[in-house]
């Protein structure tokens, strides 16, 4: 009991610290005390510093920090709604979803002969935001239709595959160059964004938040089953769309800027689990939140090849670094049992 | 009749139920009228599919009647909201889905849930029902224990724990003790009849256990098909036979003498004498070896325990059954 308590500070303090390492990190060495110096007095030793920061690794850090948060909590609502631990921020189809508006708008132009001008971030963004909406929204009419939450996920599965094979197909018949264009956008970025687009990816993430804290009584009450949920009062219809919207726009938005990240949104419900050995939502909510943020902020950092100006794609890292872990923590617990 | 006095907690008035299944309607009970008192713990019997689970689903507002009405306290069950039902009945049901995570603690404390604010944060007021509903069912001792790494019957008593913490005046459930062991069968039953009488509350349960239901119940519902509910004391039922409804058939009967349920006895002859209990269970072997012709009487004798056949002497009815058994077909 007494060590749970200092869990929510240690928590914060790594987030920090990971924070700070991921601004430190790069082709070049920034050391701590000039960053912190430099973000609260703007007393920077050198200009190239403060250009880097700035520009470069400050929105790309708020960005892995705002991902992390929102692919967690999706994945954790996704795991208690359809009770199932293997559920994920995706499983809805919504990153298949917006990689079909991405791979439409990189692809279709090459496939069937003809150019599409202006590819560039917002662009994608659009297109990705624009897929995932259409995709959800077949779901969301499945959902109206289907009262059981089983069906929905193997609905969304399907939909899922569905999509992934409409993708192969443009693949197929594209050109070589916007083959590795759209592979690229399929490996994740979190360092595309410039302020602008930060902003809105900020205000995506806060506006999901909102009905995952309007429901969190409601979430506690599903650990026992839909039965028992109805039975305490909760209206598991009203529920299930609230849990799409909000996953559609935190896993919709940050697929459509960042691109498909995986990993983070299925395992960090299972690490805050075992780490606070809590199935409390009012635990878990926060607990994700700041485990999704720091291990996003990490893999970032693990990608950042010293000596290299370039980095590794943030998708390869996530899983690289991040299966391992979870195969080390799951080998060593019951984890179904303790789900 | 006459007993109107009772304070009735739930009503049903000509109630028919059914489901739509494509475009065929199927009816599954038709016009029933029932009455659930308050403090008494009702047992629902009736055999496999007769309509026992979605009786408790239109209870549980989950399905609508057909025809009639469903009466809490004379208010319908249509006219209330899912907040306002969740907060008169509570449900125990068969399927055992629970977080391994969660302790038993907080598992009764999300019986609160109809009750708290929007974070599900307890008062407290709720903080004290908890309580009680921790020591009624006597698992206060259990409360920081994670529900992976207790008993089924431990478990169970959480779950009427919860739902005694969710504090409605009906509680129904579904097959409490279909996984137990005998010994937590009954501690469960009598602890269900122990909440209706002392509580107050309005305690239904389905149950296939005739012999405990028959031992803890203050009244029965028989359901079978085609036929109306028939309510009344356990007692009332197996004096008048009506019991026999839940029996379909004529291969098992409900013996009045010994409150149980007993294979037809078939026309058997032989004699057997000797103290009343001892005689019972050499009838009771005999029978089912399936011998029913002995030719010569039997005697059992108590203190030391023997059986006599003619000259032969046993001292075990296995014995005796072995020996029979060779008269009848030497071969074996």
């Amino acid at each position: 009991m007494n060590t749970k308590r200092y869990l929510f500070p240690i928590a914060f303090l790594l987030l920090g610290l990971s924070f700070l390492l991921n601004l430190s990190l790069g082709s070049v060495w920034i050391p701590f005390g000039e960053i912190v110096s430099g973000l609260f007095s703007s007393d920077w030793s050198k200009a190239s510093w403060e250009q880097i920061i700035l520009n470069y690794r400050l929105p790309k850090a708020l960005v892995a920090i705002c991902a992390g948060i929102g692919l967690s909590l999706s994945g954790l609502q996704m795991q208690t709604f359809f009770r199932n631990p293997l559920a994920g921020p995706f499983v809805l189809g919504i990153s298949s979803g917006a990689g079909l508006g991405v791979a439409i708008l990189m692809l279709a132009g090459s496939a069937f002969g003809f150019v599409l001008s202006g590819v560039n971030s917002w662009a994608i963004a659009f297109a990705g935001v624009l897929g995932a909406g259409l995709v959800l929204s077949a779901v969301s009419l499945v959902a109206w239709k289907v009262k059981d939450s089983m069906t929905l996920l193997i609905v969304g599965l399907m939909f899922g595959s569905a999509v992934s094979a409409v993708i192969s197909v443009l693949s197929y018949f594209s050109g070589a160059e916007a083959l590795k264009l759209f592979t690229v956008w399929s490996m994740g970025s979190l360092g595309a964004l410039g302020w602008s687009q930060v902003g809105i990816l900020g205000m995506l993430i806060l506006i999901g938040c909102i009905p995952v804290f309007g429901s969190i009584k409601s979430y506690n009450a599903l650990l026992l089953g839909e039965a028992y949920a109805k039975s305490m009062g909760i209206r598991t219809e009203k529920m299930r769309w609230l849990m799409i919207g909000s996953t559609g726009i935190l896993a919709g938005g940050i697929t459509a800027f960042c691109g498909p990240i995986a990993f983070i949104g299925i395992a960090v419900p299972h690490l805050a689990r075992i780490v606070w050995k809590s199935s409390d939502h009012r635990i878990l909510f926060p607990a994700s939140a700041l485990i999704g943020a720091i291990l996003l902020l990490l893999c970032d950092a693990a990608g950042q090849l010293p000596g290299f100006a370039s980095t590794l794609p943030i998708n390869a890292v996530t899983s690289l670094v991040g299966a391992p872990i979870v195969i080390g923590l799951i080998m060593k617990r019951n984890f179904s049992r303790d789900f | 009749m006459g007993q109107n006095k009772q304070h009735i907690a739930l009503e049903g008035k000509g109630l028919t139920l059914g489901y739509f299944h494509q475009k065929s309607k199927k009816e599954i009970l038709s016009d029933l009228d029932f009455q659930l008192f308050s403090g008494e713990l009702t047992c629902l019997l009736g055999p496999n599919g007769v309509g026992k689970s979605t009786l408790i689903k239109a209870i549980l507002g989950q399905i609508k009647p057909w025809k009639g009405e469903i009466l809490i306290e004379t208010q319908s069950i249509e006219n209330l909201g899912v907040e306002e039902l969740a907060k008169r009945i509570s449900v125990v049901l068969t399927d055992p889905v629970f977080p391994g995570n969660m302790t038993v603690g907080q598992l009764v404390a999300l019986g609160r849930t109809p009750h708290t604010g929007w974070s599900g944060k307890l008062n407290s007021t709720d903080r004290e029902i908890v309580e009680k509903a921790l020591s009624d069912t006597k698992i206060t001792y259990l409360r920081n224990e994670r529900l992976s790494e207790i008993s089924d019957g431990q478990r169970q008593k959480a779950m009427i724990a919860r739902a005694l913490a969710q504090d409605g005046k009906l509680m129904i459930l579904d097959e409490p003790t279909a996984h137990l062991d005998l010994v937590n069968r009954f501690e469960i039953m009598e602890l269900l009849r122990d909440i209706a009488a002392q509580k107050g509350k309005a305690v239904l349960v389905v149950t296939h256990d005739l012999d405990i239901a028959i031992e803890t119940a203050d009244r029965f519902w028989l359901l079978n098909c085609g036929t109306p509910l028939i309510s009344g004391k356990p007692e009332d039922l197996i004096i008048s036979g009506k019991i026999n409804l839940l029996l379909p058939g004529e291969k098992y009967r409900f013996s009045v003498e010994r409150g149980k349920l007993e294979s037809e006895i078939q026309d058997l002859r032989f004699e057997i004498s000797g103290p009343k209990e001892l005689v019972f269970w050499t009838r009771k072997a005999i029978q089912k070896a399936g011998i029913s012709e002995v030719k010569s009487p039997i005697l059992v004798e108590k203190d030391p325990f023997s059986i006599s056949l003619g000259e032969k002497k046993f001292d075990s009815i296995d014995g005796l059954i072995f020996y029979l058994k060779i008269q009848i077909d030497p071969i074996k």
